[in-house]
């Protein structure tokens, strides 16, 4: 067996096995994240060594289906691994009193095969397909709770959203499979051109919808309704992320055009998502409007040209923010909820979530030696060097001060009132899972000057003075801003519009749902119209049929004529005394009228009048070859 | 002649298992009557195997041993088994038990016989034996909806055949010989050829049920027990889609068959689907759905001879149709015949909901599973002859299949509970093989492709 199936085939098996064992559910996932670590790990160091694996498997003809492991997908396989192993020790210990256990822990062991195969994936359908797997298991996990109807309604709407969005996904690997004649990822496009930036937009449409960029971020707020690990997993390693993966691995195919617009998308995003999260009154909604500017900022860093620094971005903040949830799913069991008005001051009732929560803050925020320091040094220095500076540069400059400021708000929010607290059961697991991913987040920093070395991809160039000074004092002053000024004063007039979400026009319902409910209703009226007709056509046949039975009665009325005519021809006959044939001739007037009811005792279905289509049909066939022979 | 016996060994070994197991009815022990019926396909398939790879015709060019026939009798056999495994919980226990599994392989093997004919006369012998076969297993619940529904089908198929045979003797009298392979030597007479065209379509399209001769069929298969309803809409039909192949393959092109080929598929998937949209018996909505699959054979037919597709398109998308419409109907024997039944099926068996889902969603066309591949290299094949057009009314076809299908997968995730269902040991066992064939055909096409076999 493949090196490269190592990552993938141990939580699939674990799904499987949970879902038929239905006991010791959380060890068997636990065992599958476990096992798909290691194989991560063995890929990576196959990879360090300059062994590059590839596994073709059967699939279209010409397209097989493939799986690469290079030094990018076994870097980010050990990622996904490492997020999910410590999430599940994590939720040990948070899912203890929830029922449908087996459910839970089966969809996220697929979860991550799924993550697994997009990651390593060489080849767009394998891609694809893996890219709808994490759909429907995200949408399976947020609607975990599907007796509840705002998890229900969210878990909608984060499917349908994204769903809408994937639609560019499956239109540009049409067009970059058209266009370069293979499925393969790696290869370059030939044709470049027209056909590059259309595929480089719509790819962009497929991550915006992944991603939450605006104007697609709405759901990703509403998808806090899941479980805590739930949202920790997909906002850090998984669903989320495969929309910058996906930008990341294809930034080599795109045109200057396309990648312009993926800056702005991310530029964008990265200013709207921080001012969304600086008003929010709730950690987690807080931490979601988070993660899409932090993936703006990343975008910035593609749409620059320089995927490296994207890259190191995506990993230090898979630490940093599957850190910051578990720590506030700790903070949740200890006070029921997640609004700030509940959380006052639960900081000093649970310090070590606290430690980790305020640890994983300032790495996000870009205080040095964190390791969101050096990344996000890196996505600066890309913005003010590369291509549209004069945008970019700006906009991640604004998106780190926004960092900074939320950041400290809700670092001050957890810190400042009365530290009490109800006991929380599973908290040894829970704080397992905090530390194990808050030590990353602190420390990941310094493997990135060997991470750069060892990836294919441009390096980034190395952080000027100016880009350090500046990423410094913008993460500085955001956090003292956001510790000091309270929200309403920092955002001014701004802050209601900001607390709806930024909505613009009634918001993304207005956009999407709006739009998708009218299409169903469509298909609904059309079927309802199709039927009508079916019926239409229905009640045309059998009026004919009827007009068929009525010449039928009339030519048995003939028949019996025939048979009277015959009855008085006998009687006739009879008068001339000769018996036998009278006999005769009775029996046969009797037999045809018997014949005669039998027949239309056989007619009570159609099928005089189907054999009738049937050889009009044949008729107009001859007459069509006919008339083509003899007119050649 | 020792050679030609030696190449048709897998069609005698059918031939005497069918008398073997009406033997073993006659000393009334049906048990063993199925155990010979089982054992004796099974050697069939077994023996057809070594045949792979032969391209030969035996008995002066009468009956033709090509990739044709050699993958119809490794569909159409093992079809036949897991057919017999499904009438099993029909007949159970009834009078003439027997009799079915010795009439279902006596149909079988007119099809293999259709499947392989290089003669007219073999076109008509085949089309005879699965039609007196199909007619007795049709009528034998002895009720009325099943006599009634036998009787149309043996009035349809009597106007049929002898439609068919009139037009054959056109095709003998211009050419002087019965083989296919001397139709090209009637260049000089159009008409006939086109007269004796129309004829065969005739015949061969009703047992295929295409529009507009399609008409028995819902009846039938309402009318039937559902496991001979699963087999008509397989191996008969099947047979009659492989003849003719075998005839066109031979048709001069400037006859324009080729269009007349397009314009039936055109109308065999759009109201084929059109009219399962608005049934409420799932055995009619299945029955309209397969009029609707026997268009999409005809994208492949109509590329026999100018695209090198067009044979590995029709016997794979043979294969995954046996596959998942056999599955299809072995868990509407499982659930019920009305949509109702269906409701609920979800919680009360989740496994046999998931492989109806699987066997839906291969109907429509979706990867990885075997409809797919199928669909996709049809659609090929018709793209590759210059019949864009029609792959695109297809596809959006499938589009519309879509809506067909999720008619029932709907009620089974969303119906209230029903009541838990009754599940034969060896129904489940035709579920699992079917699902098992409908994932590997999907997933082992290229292979095949790749390696030639088809």
């Amino acid at each position: 067996m493949s090196a490269v199936l190592l990552p993938i085939l141990p939580p699939l098996i674990a799904a499987l096995a949970v879902l038929i064992l239905r006991r010791g559910s959380a060890a068997l996932a636990l065992a599958g994240a476990t096992l798909s670590l290691a194989g991560g790990v063995r890929l990576l160091a196959g990879a360090l060594d300059g062994q590059a694996e590839t596994l073709l498997l059967p699939g279209l003809p010409d397209m097989p289906l493939r799986l690469v492991s290079g030094p990018m997908t076994a870097l980010l396989s050990v990622a996904v691994a490492t997020v999910g192993t410590f999430v599940l020790i994590y939720a040990i210990g948070y899912m203890k009193r929830e029922s449908g256990q087996a459910r839970f822990y089966a969809v996220m062991s697929l979860f991550l095969a799924a993550m697994q195969a997009l990651v390593l994936a060489g080849d767009w359908v394998l891609f694809l397909a893996a890219w709808e797997l994490i759909g429907l298991c995200s949408y399976l996990l947020i609607g975990f709770w599907f007796q509840r109807p705002e998890a229900a309604n969210a878990a909608s709407r984060a499917f349908l959203y994204t769903r809408s969005a994937d639609l560019g996904l499956y239109v540009a690997i049409f067009i970059l499979i058209g266009s370069s004649g293979t499925s393969e990822i790696a290869a370059y496009l030939e044709a470049g051109g027209s056909a590059s930036t259309a595929a480089g937009l719509l790819l962009l449409l497929a991550a915006m919808g992944k991603s939450a960029q605006v104007p697609l971020q709405d759901w990703l707020m509403r998808a806090m309704a899941g479980p805590t690990p739930v949202s920790a997993l997909l906002h850090s390693a998984t669903l989320v992320a495969a929309g910058a993966i996906l930008l990341i691995r294809s930034a080599t195919l795109l045109s200057p055009e396309a990648l312009f617009a993926i800056g702005l998308v991310g530029g964008i995003t990265t200013v709207a998502a921080g001012v969304i999260a600086l008003a929010e009154r709730d950690l987690k909604r807080l931490l979601a409007a988070s993660t899409a500017s932090q993936y703006g900022l990343m975008l910035i860093a593609v749409g620059a040209g320089v995927p490296t620094a994207a890259l190191l971005h995506l990993l230090a903040h898979a630490a940093i923010k599957s850190t910051l949830f578990l720590a506030a799913g700790d903070f949740q069991h200890a006070r029921e909820g997640t609004a700030f008005d509940q959380l006052k001051g639960v900081g000093r009732a649970r310090p070590w979530a606290f430690a980790g929560f305020a640890l994983a803050a300032l790495a996000l925020a870009g205080i040095p030696p964190l390791s969101g320091f050096f990344s996000k040094d890196a996505v600066i220095a890309a913005a003010l060097s590369g291509q549209g500076a004069a945008w970019l540069g700006p906009l991640a400059l604004a998106g780190t001060l926004l960092t900074g400021a939320y950041m400290g708000r809700a670092l001050r929010v957890l810190w400042q009132g009365s530290g009490d607290s109800r006991p929380v059961e599973g908290t040894g697991w829970m704080r397992a899972g905090i530390w194990g991913l808050a030590i990353p987040a602190a420390g990941l920093g310094l493997a990135f000057g060997p991470l750069e070395t060892i990836l294919d991809l441009p390096a980034p160039e190395t952080a000027g003075t100016v880009a350090i000074v500046l990423g410094l004092v913008a993460a500085l002053v955001g956090l003292a801003l956001g510790w000091l000024v309270p929200v309403q004063r920092l955002l001014g007039p701004a802050h209601q519009w900001a607390e709806s979400g930024l909505e613009v026009a009634g918001g993304l319902t207005a956009w999407i749902g709006r739009p998708a409910m009218a299409v169903a209703r469509g298909c609904d009226r059309l079927e309802d119209h199709l039927y009508a007709a079916a019926l239409a056509i229905g009640h045309t046949a059998l009026s004919i049929a009827r007009g068929g039975e009525r010449l039928e009665q009339r030519l048995y009325l003939a028949v019996l004529g025939v048979g009277r005519a015959n009855l008085a021809v006998g009687r006739w006959v009879r008068s001339g005394d000769e018996r036998g044939i009278d006999g005769l001739i009775f029996a046969l007037v009797a037999g045809v009228r018997d014949l005669g009811a039998r027949a239309r005792t056989l007619q009570s279905g159609l099928i005089h009048h189907s054999l009738a289509i049937s050889a009009v049909a044949t008729a107009v066939l001859l007459a069509i070859l006919f008339s083509a022979s003899l007119s050649v | 002649m020792g050679r030609d016996l030696a190449l048709i060994i897998p069609e005698i070994a059918v031939l005497l298992t069918a008398v073997g197991a009406l033997i073993a009815e006659m000393l009334r022990q049906p048990r063993i009557s199925l155990i010979i019926a089982v054992i004796g396909l099974v050697v069939g398939t077994g023996l057809t195997l070594r045949l792979l790879g032969t391209d030969t015709t035996v008995f002066g060019g009468s009956f033709r041993i090509d990739t044709l026939s050699i993958w119809a009798k490794l569909i159409l056999l093992p079809a036949t088994v897991l057919s017999m495994l499904l009438a099993r919980v029909d007949v159970r226990g009834s009078a003439r038990e027997g009799t079915v599994y010795s009439l279902l392989i006596f149909s079988t093997l007119g099809a293999l016989v259709l499947a392989g004919a290089g003669d007219t006369m073999f076109l008509v012998l085949g089309a005879l034996l699965t039609g007196l076969a199909t007619f007795a297993l049709v009528a034998y619940p002895d009720t009325d909806p099943a006599t009634e529904a036998a009787m149309k089908f043996f009035v349809f198929a009597s106007v049929t055949t002898a439609i068919m045979i009139f037009g054959l003797s056109y095709w003998f009298g211009a050419s002087g010989s019965t083989l296919i392979a001397d139709l090209p030597s009637m260049d000089t007479m159009p008409l006939a050829v086109i007269l004796g065209f129309v004829a065969v379509v005739v015949g061969l399209g009703y047992k295929a049920s295409l529009v507009p001769f399609h008409f028995w069929a819902p009846d039938a298969y309402e009318g039937a027990p559902l496991s001979i309803a699963a087999y008509l809409s397989v191996v008969p039909k099947i047979g009659a889609l492989f003849a003719l192949t075998q005839v066109v393959r031979h048709l001069p092109p400037e006859t324009g068959w080729a269009a007349v080929m397009a314009g039936l598929a055109v109308l065999s998937m759009t109201y084929g689907y059109l009219a399962a949209l608005v049934q409420d018996n799932v055995i009619r909505l299945l029955a309209y759905s397969s009029i609707a699959q026997s268009g999409y054979f005809l994208l492949g037919i109509l590329a026999v001879g100018s695209s090198e597709l067009a044979l590995p398109s029709i016997i794979l998308f043979a294969a995954a149709y046996a596959a998942m419409n056999l599955g299809a109907f072995a868990v509407a024997a499982i659930a019920g015949r009305t949509l109702n039944d269906f409701s609920g099926l979800g919680r009360s068996r989740p496994l046999i909901a998931i492989a109806m889902v699987v066997f839906l969603l291969s109907l429509v066309g979706i990867p990885p599973l075997a409809g797919f591949v199928g669909k996709f290299l049809l659609f090929a094949a018709a793209i590759d002859v210059q019949f864009t057009w029609l792959a695109v009314v297809a596809i959006i076809n499938s589009a519309l299949s879509l809506a067909v299908y999720l008619r029932i997968v709907v009620p089974m995730y969303r119906g209230g509970d029903s009541a838990s269902v009754e599940l034969d040991a060896w129904l489940g066992f035709v579920v699992f093989a079917t699902v098992a064939a409908t994932f590997i055909i999907g997933l082992g096409a290229q292979f095949m492709i790749v390696r030639d076999i088809v």
